[in-house]
């Protein structure tokens, strides 16, 4: 069972393409959980909803390509732009004027792009395992042709599309066991395989295809960030290397919590830490106010 | 001694009436800490000024009235502006273009005054019980006590003490006693009673009722209601919900006004800064950092199972005896794990040691407030009172913990090892929300024991003191996780911890594991002994007697004293060659001698010359005496007058181990030692033996934890 459902559950659509969406009420100011790449959907942020939807007004929303939201086939459609519009939409469906927004690996980037391209929107970013441009990837990542057949299909190999087409599930299996490169992540990993299975191969391959913007225009967003930043990173992520928060870190200014000995996926792996972090950092950008305490002598 | 010396102190002069201030560190904003005068002064802060000024420029001072500043005569000199004027000139005499205050009880409201009046100069009030008339609850009694304020009370009792006629004719002192008596309504507040009453003392009748009468003149509860409305800055409000001061609804509405933050500290009364100044510190470092919206810095947190072992050691700097102890139970320790990192958080001299052997000393050790150097300045002649050395410690060991504290809270340690560190042991138990990893706790004695020269009153306060350690061990048993005692059940004296309290041996049965004695070396093998002596410079043909009274700066009177004796024992033991130690604090030059007195100053691994002599003279401390029984030397030893542990403790022990003479030194002339020592340097040997597997043992009982 869940740990908590949420109290409103509705689509936004946009060129016809449906986007699922999900909001915990709050009287709290409001956070919004980022999609990541489609492999997996919403329920990747599970270990965060219960505790930060106790504290803040959550809205989470399934990327187009998986989950609750449609598989549109043409890759035009899952270009960054169509991410970040999406969540400018539920923003809009839920009326939510203003939002902290989280991002995961590919969801770091496009929060990154969100409160770079709509600062009235966006109060403050976590950009955790946050996927950029601007670092080139691990060597073990460059030395396989994402397009081309291959002769090999071990190791990183398997992220090849024509590898995706013949043997997606092993191609989930060796991914998340890259993700999730901590010993003892049995769950972590069988959860984020069973979410891949929720959508297949040719529509990973779309995802893909989507159209990226340009490292230049990554860069002139980045730097026109102006709302506080928190960037969460492994020191063992093997997907997304951690020197890439450090440079994202440098460009908006930001604080970078690293983990050391975790993986691409702390919110999954380390829960606790990074929903600590949230919190935190959300209450931080509040103005001070009265919040009564008390402290009991012994 | 302080924890701290002022880095700056002035005076600002305001129409011929002069107030002192103080200034402390460096960092924005300043804080201005403002002590409600004149029944108090600056001195009342003692427990903040350490710990704020790491970070924080602090200012404060002595308000018109009290301290070092002026005793004006008239009232008009003591009302709200007048305050506010002297706060307004220091601020602007030291530079500081915007400041946070700090206000106690009435205090508030000369910093709200000043917050209202120049919004631009403040960012910031920390109000603790603060005294804003007619706001929330007014207590009765000080309705009743203006009520009487001009009648004239015959032989007046509890509340009716406050008066300005009674106080003239002689009863300032008694309502004082009994006021702070009223407020501090924990138990074991002794020491935070009398601290109060002494600052109160400092100033007098007359001034005490210019002082209350110009309080709050024009006071209504319209005025308040605007002073306080018109507040603009971030507020925080500390209040005690036992306060017989001022009610704690009091501040809650003050809170309310300013939509300020409002903590109420359960159970806490009047004199939370004093009584409660851990937590008061944290909250006010707190308040700081939200108003300062500093970004929140980059860190790393290391996933559980990527992390090494770490243990943080802390050894007590009250001389130099648990250092060596300390390092062994760490070599011991990296026999049994060699990952296992250990970081040091340790002063002078302990650091001498430390830095000898290679350790790894932890960096926030350099604001460490000197312990030693407190002992030593407590110390006169041959004499100290180390129980009321260590209560005056008070601030120094606040000043620790609060540096002990931000070192546990980065360090992710697993194990904190206290070797009789008293701040982290009593801190933790009045913090208990505080602890952080494993505490090992270890001791060589257990209980404070009054001294017959401290009467009564002293036996009082050291079962008080015992009284609280004994409750805070059986409220809270998982801030120990392991007790260690340094010696065996038979060292510890059977004396009871006070009235209606357990026997010190029995609790400590109950509460402790024994490791045996630790001394940190093996004594010398009779051949190794030879070559030893050899080695030291020592013939065979001559007896040493080597005199030593450690390091700790207290001991010049019993050099002098044994130099003087050395002729007449001379006479009867013509090959005596007497050494004399004066150690890293006495000049050797300084002490004249005959011959066959050398003097000399710090030496190396002093217990390798202990281990060889053929008589040594030294103070009643337990590592000293407890080497030469281990190396099984015949001694003279002379405890500290007034010194509980030396006097009860370690006599109790060496007179177990059948080791020593003990030696009283005011009723011991030089012709008398003479006497004991060539009593002593012939008789034979027969001491129990000492184990040599103490640190072995501590060290497995601290691993287990590991």
């Amino acid at each position: 069972m869940k740990a908590k459902q949420p109290d409103h559950q509705d689509f936004i659509a946009r060129d016809g393409v449906k986007v699922a969406f999900e909001l915990y009420q709050n009287d709290g100011p409001t956070v919004l959980l980022m999609p990541t790449w489609s492999i997996v959907h919403s329920r990747h942020w599970k270990m965060q909803i219960a505790y930060l939807a106790r504290h803040f007004r959550l809205i989470t929303f399934d990327g187009r390509g998986n989950g609750g939201s449609d598989r549109p086939a043409e890759t035009a459609a899952y270009a960054d732009a169509e991410f970040v519009a999406d969540a400018v939409a539920v923003l809009d469906a839920t009326d939510t004027d203003q939002t902290v927004v989280a991002g995961v690996s590919m969801g770091g980037h496009w929060a990154a792009l969100l409160a770079g391209l709509h600062p009235q929107r966006i109060s403050g970013a976590v950009l955790i395992g946050a996927s950029t441009s601007l670092v080139p990837r691990d060597p073990h990542r460059q030395v396989f042709d994402w397009d081309e057949e291959l002769d090999t299909h071990q190791g990183w190999a398997k992220y090849n599309r024509h590898h995706w087409e013949r043997d997606y599930d092993d191609f989930t299996r060796f991914f998340m066991s890259q993700v999730f490169s901590e010993p003892h992540s049995t769950k972590q990993r069988e959860d984020a395989v069973a979410w891949a299975l929720e959508t297949d191969g040719e529509t990973l391959i779309a995802t893909q295809l989507g159209e990226r913007i340009t490292a230049d225009v990554e860069r002139r967003i980045l730097e026109s960030i102006r709302c506080p930043v928190l960037l969460i990173h492994g020191t063992e992520d093997h997907v997304q290397p951690h020197a890439s928060s450090q440079v994202l870190a440098e460009i908006v200014g930001g604080t970078l919590v690293s983990i050391e000995g975790g993986g691409h996926l702390p919110n999954a792996r380390d829960p606790v830490q990074v929903n600590l972090a949230i919190r935190r950092f959300v209450e931080t950008l509040r103005p001070f106010t009265a919040r009564p305490a008390a402290g009991a002598r012994p | 001694m302080k924890a701290r010396l002022a880095d700056a102190t002035g005076v600002v002069d305001r129409n011929g009436v002069k107030v002192s201030y103080e200034v402390y560190g460096e960092g924005d904003p300043a804080l201005l800490l403002i002590p409600p005068s004149p029944i108090t002064h600056s001195r009342s802060w003692k427990g903040q000024i350490h710990h704020l000024a790491r970070r924080n420029r602090v200012v404060t001072f002595d308000g018109r009235g009290n301290g070092l500043s002026d005793r004006p005569t008239e009232a008009k000199a003591y009302e709200p502006p007048a305050m506010v004027a002297d706060m307004v000139a220091i601020v602007d005499e030291v530079g500081a273009d915007q400041t946070v205050l700090v206000a106690h009880c009435h205090a508030a409201m000369w910093a709200f005054m000043l917050a209202s009046r120049y919004p631009e100069r403040v960012a910031g009030v920390v109000a603790i019980s603060p005294g804003i008339p007619y706001l929330g609850d007014s207590n009765p009694h000080w309705i009743e006590v203006s009520e009487h304020w001009e009648e004239d009370p015959t032989d007046p009792e509890g509340w009716f003490m406050c008066n300005p006629t009674y106080w003239r004719r002689g009863g300032y002192a008694s309502w004082i006693r009994f006021w702070f008596d009223l407020l501090a309504t924990e138990e074991h507040s002794s020491k935070q009673v009398e601290d109060m009453v002494g600052w109160a003392l400092e100033t007098d009748a007359e001034t005490m009722v210019l002082g209350s009468e110009a309080e709050a003149p024009d006071a209504s509860r319209e005025a308040s209601m605007q002073l306080t409305r018109s507040v603009r800055c971030p507020v925080l409000v500390l209040h005690g919900s036992e306060d017989r001061c001022q009610l704690p609804t009091r501040g809650r509405e003050v809170a309310q006004i300013t939509g300020g933050r409002f903590i109420l500290m359960e159970g806490a009364g009047h004199l939370v800064a004093a009584r409660h100044p851990v937590a008061v510190n944290r909250h006010i470092s707190s308040f700081l950092a939200d108003i300062e919206e500093k970004p929140m810095p980059s860190q790393t947190w290391t996933r559980a199972l990527s992390r090494r072992r770490r243990a943080l050691y802390v050894s007590s700097p009250i001389g130099l005896g648990h250092a060596r102890r300390d390092v062994a139970i760490a070599e011991e320790l990296h026999q049994l794990d060699p990952d296992l990192e250990i970081d040091w958080l340790a002063q002078s001299p302990v650091t001498t040691v430390l830095e000898a052997e290679g350790h790894t000393i932890h960096p926030a050790s350099r604001w460490l407030a000197s312990e030693s150097a407190h002992i030593a300045s407590e110390a006169a002649g041959h004499d100290l009172n180390a129980f009321q050395a260590i209560r005056r410690m008070d601030e120094i060991l606040l000043a620790n913990f609060m540096v002990f504290q931000e070192v546990v809270e980065e360090g992710a340690y697993d194990v904190v090892i206290a070797d009789e560190a008293w701040d982290i042991d009593h801190f933790w138990h009045e913090n208990p929300e505080l602890k952080r990893g494993s505490h090992v706790w270890m001791t060589d004695f257990v209980g404070f024991l009054p001294m017959p020269d401290g009467g009564d009153h002293e036996a009082y306060l050291t079962a008080d003191y015992n009284a609280e350690m004994v409750e805070h061990v059986a409220r809270f048993p998982r801030i120990r996780d392991r007790s260690i005692f340094v010696g065996n059940p038979d060292d510890v004296v059977p004396d009871p911890l006070g009235p209606d309290l357990p026997a010190i041996r029995d609790w400590t049965m109950d509460h402790f594991a024994f490791s045996g004695y630790i001394t940190g070396f093996v004594p010398p093998t009779p051949d190794e002994a030879a070559e030893l002596r050899r080695e030291l410079g020592y013939r065979d043909d001559e007896r040493v007697c080597l005199v030593t009274v450690g390091g700790s700066g207290v001991g010049r009177a019993l050099l002098e004293r044994m130099i003087g004796a050395y002729p007449y024992a001379r006479q009867e033991l013509d090959d005596l060659r007497m050494v004399v130690v004066a150690g890293p604090r006495l000049d050797p030059e300084s002490l004249a001698v005959p011959d066959g007195v050398e003097v000399v100053g710090y030496v190396d691994r002093l217990h390798r010359h202990l281990s060889v002599c053929d008589l040594a003279v030294v103070q009643g401390g337990l590592t000293t005496t407890m080497e030469l029984t281990a190396a099984r030397r015949p001694f003279l030893y002379f405890p500290l007058k007034n010194h509980f542990e030396q006097n009860r403790h370690v006599r109790y022990r060496l007179d177990g181990y059948g080791a020593g003479r003990c030696m009283d030194f005011d009723s011991s002339g030089p012709e008398e030692i003479a006497a004991a020592m060539v009593e002593e340097i012939d008789r034979p040997i027969e001491y129990r033996a000492v184990e040599s597997d103490g640190a072995a043992r501590a060290a497995h009982l601290i691993a287990e934890l590991l």
